[in-house]
């Protein structure tokens, strides 16, 4: 318990310190000093980066507990495509009043929680970690190729406006939707805290979970439903950016060496928006030579570490 | 005390009925039946995992419906040990011990220092303090099954079931979770105790009342010989 107050001290501490560099970077770049810059831009950027940090590393942390999978993550099991899926829809599809911001995030967090659902029925009938991957990575190329077909019947602009969401970006947040985005993310995380007792009796399986007086049934809707809220509306706002959900969660039970999940989703927060913060720091400094999307640098720092975790389990 | 009344329990058909048994407190009972005769499943409607088909089953004053319908308060009248338990990564012996307080705990989880105290006594008492903070993959199977049963322990139920507990365990390690059993019931005579098993030989050596699965009924034999129980068995 000591170690995990350490770490959860050290990553706090770190997350400071690379908010305040990630602000000094953007600030000397730009050139940018007015007040007005500093709240409109940096600011908002930095809220993203840590609001999508924070929401998705917590949502692969659930998802991994009730799909009693540690190689689970709103990524990899299709949240992400499902709510790719909408946007697109409403993006390439939708009619004029469809297309209000409310709309987009409300779009992707259904899309999110129907893939979720999806995924979780299919889990209950395959038990392999592998079939249950290759369905998430079927799913997500089955999303795609609907995305595509829907391009082809699009006009330019809307396939452009597509083009660009799908990147993964942390410049979209603009200052009047940070306080909704804030607002998701901080439901996500004290609705998870409400559950701390269901999901450490889940880490034993939910026969086990049932009989040690845990609703199984109205816990798995809810983590699903916080699931989608999170993946849903981070989605929505910055583009799929995969690996946070799957690489962070297990960082942290590694470090922690823990099932207790009040430190693990503290932890999961704190660490999800630290990495993000740090690659968006990185692209930052690299923008002077190369301007680089999100969903490249954390593919690049993110997918080494899921390959080692997965030969490690073998 | 366990009382069956008229009870059918199966799935979608009836697979056995148990008429008239009460099962009284102070006792640990063997649960015996050939492969499929529905040993699990009699375990699963006592534990209130499958509603039965008809008739009553009341634990303690509790009738089960009551207890399939209140989770928390079944949580603290029946505690259940499975045969196998493979570990989970970085999930510690303690914090797998700990788990079964969850009926007592806020939604937070955290355990009190009554709770913290109760857990390290069991630990203790089963001789698992060395093993406490390791993890519960790295342990062996009968040190595991020992975790299982402390956590059955900790949870403070009138009643215990267990499904085939010793079946993956060796002789040494059977004679011990058995022995742990008994010293549990003694502690209190209000504690009651059901385990199924095919070590036939252990529980007549040990003097265990023995229900038996035969011809789709439960038989309870107080006294038995090899001769009559594998009589019974055979009639399934």
């Amino acid at each position: 318990m000591k170690a995990a107050k350490n770490y959860l001290l050290i990553s706090l501490i770190s997350l400071i310190i690379l908010a305040s560099l990630h602000l000094l970077v953007f600030q000397r770049q730009d050139h940018m000093s007015s007040a007005l810059l500093f709240w409109e831009f940096q600011v908002p950027r930095l809220l993203s980066a840590i609001l999508a940090g924070a929401g998705l590393s917590l949502s692969g942390l659930l998802m991994q507990n009730i799909f009693q999978n540690p190689m689970a993550g709103p990524y990899v099991l299709g949240v992400n495509s499902g709510a790719s899926l909408f946007i697109a829809l409403v993006i390439l599809g939708g009619g004029p009043i469809l297309l209000s911001q409310l709309s987009l995030v409300s779009a992707a967090m259904l899309g999110a929680f129907l893939a979720a659902g999806l995924m979780f029925y299919i889990s209950t009938k395959v038990s392999s970690l592998q079939s249950l991957l290759v369905i998430g990575l079927m799913f997500a190329s089955f999303t795609g190729a609907i995305e595509s077909v829907l391009q082809t019947l699009a006009a330019p602009e809307q396939v452009k406006q597509l083009f660009i969401w799908n990147m993964g970006s942390l410049q979209q947040l603009s200052a009047a939707q940070a306080p909704w985005l804030s607002t998701l993310v901080c439901v996500g995380i004290l609705g998870s805290l409400l559950m701390v007792k269901a999901l450490n009796a889940l880490v034993i399986g939910e026969f086990q979970a049932k009989q040690l007086g845990i609703q199984v049934q109205w816990v798995r809707f809810f983590v699903l439903l916080l699931t989608a809220l999170l993946a849903g509306s981070i989605t929505a706002y910055c583009g799929p950016i995969a690996f946070v959900g799957l690489a962070v969660p297990n960082l942290a039970r590694a470090l922690l060496k823990t099932q207790d999940h009040l430190p693990l989703i503290l932890f999961s927060v704190i660490v999800g928006a630290l990495f993000l913060v740090v690659v968006d720091v990185l692209i930052l400094l690299l923008d002077p030579w190369m301007s680089l999307p999100v969903n490249v640098l954390t593919a690049v720092l993110g997918a080494p570490y899921v390959a080692y975790l997965m030969l490690k389990r073998q | 005390m366990i009382r069956f009344k008229n009870v059918q329990v199966g799935y979608t058909q009836v697979l056995l009925e148990v008429e008239d048994l009460a099962l009284d407190s102070g006792r640990l009972y063997a649960l015996i039946g050939r492969n499929g005769s529905g040993k699990s499943t009699l375990l699963k409607s006592v534990i209130g995992q499958l509603p039965l088909l008809g008739g009553h089953l009341d634990i303690g004053k509790h009738s089960i419906d009551q207890l399939i319908k209140d989770h928390v308060q079944r949580a603290r009248e029946i505690a259940y040990v499975a045969s196998m338990f493979n570990g989970i990564e970085a999930l510690t012996l303690y914090q797998y011990v700990a788990l079964g307080r969850s009926p007592y705990l806020g939604a937070l989880g955290r355990l009190q220092p009554a709770d913290q105290n109760k857990i390290t006594e069991v630990i203790a008492r089963l001789d698992l303090t060395r093993l406490a903070s390791k993890p519960t993959p790295e342990l062996s199977d009968g040190e595991r099954q020992l975790g299982s049963l402390a956590r059955a322990i900790v949870q403070d139920t009138p009643l215990m079931v267990l499904d085939e507990p010793a079946s993956f365990l060796d002789y040494f390690n059977r004679e011990l979770l058995l022995d742990q059993l008994q010293s549990w019931i003694q502690a209190d005579s209000r504690r009651t105790a059901i385990f199924s098993s095919h070590d036939i030989d252990l529980c007549l050596e040990k003097q265990i009342p023995l229900l038996i699965l035969s011809n789709k009924k439960l038989v309870f034999l107080e006294k038995a010989s090899k001769e009559k129980v594998m009589e019974l068995l055979r009639q399934s």
